[in-house]
């Protein structure tokens, strides 16, 4: 019998406490979830319960998790039938949550140089990762890329913090990560002021490209966001010659690896191997991933 | 197990509670343990994932897809291998909690058979045969779905095994009361009803399948008068053989299992309910407790079988 995993995932009746709509349907919803906020790692996800009249869940990445005040925020934005549900909630009444779920990012001996890289929906997991490090600053400097092609889900903000090899102009930053003190700049190809006009992975590279070669080895990538942009990501990562780890989703029914309908196709040492992305991942190796 | 008014016989089998977790929505057992709120205590057995002789990758994403009341999915039977599962996974599952089934699946009648002979081998307390699956040397039709087939592979099976045999059928064909009646001659000793039905969804973008194996079996509550129909109908075959029946489909609360049960069905199946509520089984245990007590029943075998149909 495989103990270790046994009772990790809880399933709780979470109070909507804040739902808050943003341009291009986006939502921020924060939730009191206990048992989840106090076992949740960055990179894990919850399984959520849109409506009563919706029975299957949809899994959700989890942005900020507050264990002292039993917290959770997720930002996702209005899509299909369940996030169109989910939007129409109203502060007060409860969701069905599972959760913490899945394996974390890498936690702990990071690279002097952590470049989180995230795009629309795949925002949340890097301001998650981006808290964790934060407490790590001195030993290490993370500097997070956001890309949108709607208006950020917050105020943008003339950053502070110095960082080289970023074109002039490109200023703007996440409001909370620059109260953390976390390097950060935005991408987008809708014109924002002070976002970098391109993609992510081109600011990742205008950056990769004025470091030192011996500051370049130091670098590893942590991304989340859409198929595009993270093989995009993975190119980039194979160039540089840099590990990187990828926050992927699918369709998912169960979330607790019993169905695998969720699984994503990795090429590993040892062959092909179908992974179910709730439990083996939703982190995976980008090297081993095959993008469909 | 604590005998209780819940617990039932099933293929001379005691089970600790009516409800069976199906195959394919359980893993090899011990996934759903995950959560803190579930047991397997909490029911009579657990249905392990299909598996065939040699391991199997499964089916190209997207394998499921949401639909009204219920969902389709196309997994394709990814599995490591009867060798791993017995050699391996059985070893490392706690049989103090609840009854474990086998669920054997093949490409040929000869696999069926030597899957199921590796599981005779093992502690498995019986064996589901999924005779679904496409036989590749009838182009890729399904057992199932023909009931000369269907007798040939539980034949087969029975040649393998002293163990329990339960038959999954389909509600994919013509007449599942004849194919009942054959399997039920070719040996099984017992009948789960129904695996899923057949489906589509479409991306109207692309205009493609969503599923990536183009159609795949819907399940849920959207198939559940499909499933109770079926069990009233293929229980008028069973009971004079006294062949017990699973009873599945879009089951999800007690009232659901009690359905099934006034329609013949033995033991309640849950699948898809799991998705929607991992803590589901509690709750129908809870339910059919009470039941019982409302209407002063002894115990479920009391209510099997007792539909009374209109005139």
């Amino acid at each position: 019998m495989n103990s270790s995993y046994r009772n990790t995932i809880f399933v709780e009746d979470a109070e909507i406490l804040q739902h808050t709509g943003y341009e291009g349907d986006q939502y921020l919803i924060r939730l009191r979830a206990p048992k989840t906020a106090e076992h949740a790692q960055p990179g894990n996800f919850v399984h959520l319960q849109c409506d009563d009249l919706l029975p299957m869940r949809r899994p959700m990445s989890l942005m900020r998790v507050k264990p002292k005040t039993g917290e959770i925020e997720i930002l996702y934005k209005r899509h299909g039938h369940g996030t169109t549900l989910l939007s129409q909630r109203n502060v007060g009444e409860t969701l069905s949550v599972m959760g913490p779920i899945g394996r974390p990012f890498k936690l702990e001996n990071y690279h002097r140089y952590p470049l989180l890289i995230g795009g629309g929906v795949g925002l949340p997991p890097m301001v998650y990762l981006a808290e964790h490090m934060k407490n790590l600053r001195g030993e290490i400097s993370p500097f997070v890329i956001l890309g949108s092609e709607v208006p950020f889900p917050f105020p943008l903000k003339p950053s502070q913090i110095i960082i080289e090899g970023i074109p002039n102009g490109v200023i703007a930053t996440m409001p909370l990560l620059e109260d953390w003190g976390v390097a950060c700049r935005l991408a987008s190809l809708q014109d924002y002021p002070g976002c970098f006009e391109g993609y992510v992975t081109d600011l990742a590279r205008s950056w990769l490209e004025t470091m030192e070669p011996h500051q370049r080895s130091e670098v590893e990538i942590f991304s989340c966001g859409p198929t595009p942009m993270l093989k995009a990501v993975k190119m980039l990562a194979e160039e540089y010659g840099l590990p990187c780890q990828v926050s992927l989703e699918e369709y998912m029914a169960c979330a607790v690896g019993g169905c695998a309908g969720c699984v994503v196709r990795l090429e590993t040492e040892t062959g092909p191997k179908m992974k179910r992305v709730c439990v083996d991942g939703p982190i995976f190796e980008a090297k081993t991933v095959v993008f469909q | 197990m604590a005998k209780n008014n819940l617990t039932i016989e099933f293929c001379g089998l005691e089970f600790n509670t009516p409800l069976v977790l199906l195959s394919g929505c359980v893993g090899f057992g011990d996934e759903y343990t995950r959560v803190e709120g579930f047991s397997n205590k909490d029911v009579g057995a657990v249905c392990l994932k299909g598996t065939t002789l040699d391991k199997r990758l499964g089916n190209p994403p997207h394998r499921i897809m949401e639909t009204p009341a219920g969902m389709l999915n196309a997994i394709g039977l990814q599995n490591p291998g009867a060798h791993t599962v017995v050699e391996e996974i059985l070893p490392t599952l706690d049989f103090s909690e609840t009854r474990f089934i086998a669920n054997v699946s093949g490409s040929t009648v000869e696999e069926y058979e030597e899957v199921t002979r590796l599981f005779d081998d093992s502690p498995i307390d019986a064996i589901e045969i999924n005779i679904s699956c496409p036989n590749v040397k009838e182009g890729g039709v399904a057992f199932g779905n023909n009931p000369d087939m269907s007798a040939c592979v539980v034949e087969a099976c029975r040649r393998a095994t002293n163990k329990p045999l339960i038959t999954k059928l389909s509600p994919n064909q013509t007449d599942i009361t004849e194919n009942a009646r054959r399997c039920i001659e070719a040996g099984t000793n017992g009948l789960a009803v129904i695996n899923t039905l057949m489906g589509m969804a479409i991306d109207i973008e692309s205009r493609k399948p969503v599923i990536g194996n183009n159609q795949g079996g819907l399940s849920g509550p959207a198939i559940k008068p499909v499933a109770l129909l079926k069990v009233h109908q293929v229980y008028q075959v069973a009971k004079a053989h006294d062949i017990p029946i699973i009873g599945q489909g879009g089951i999800c609360t007690a009232e659901d299992a009690i359905e099934f049960l006034i329609a013949g069905a033995t033991a309640i199946g849950v699948g898809t309910a799991l998705f929607y509520d991992p803590t589901v089984c509690k709750k129908i245990n809870t339910g059919l407790i009470d039941y019982l007590e409302r209407h002063q029943l002894a115990d479920l075998s009391d209510l099997v079988g007792t539909l009374t149909l209109h005139d």
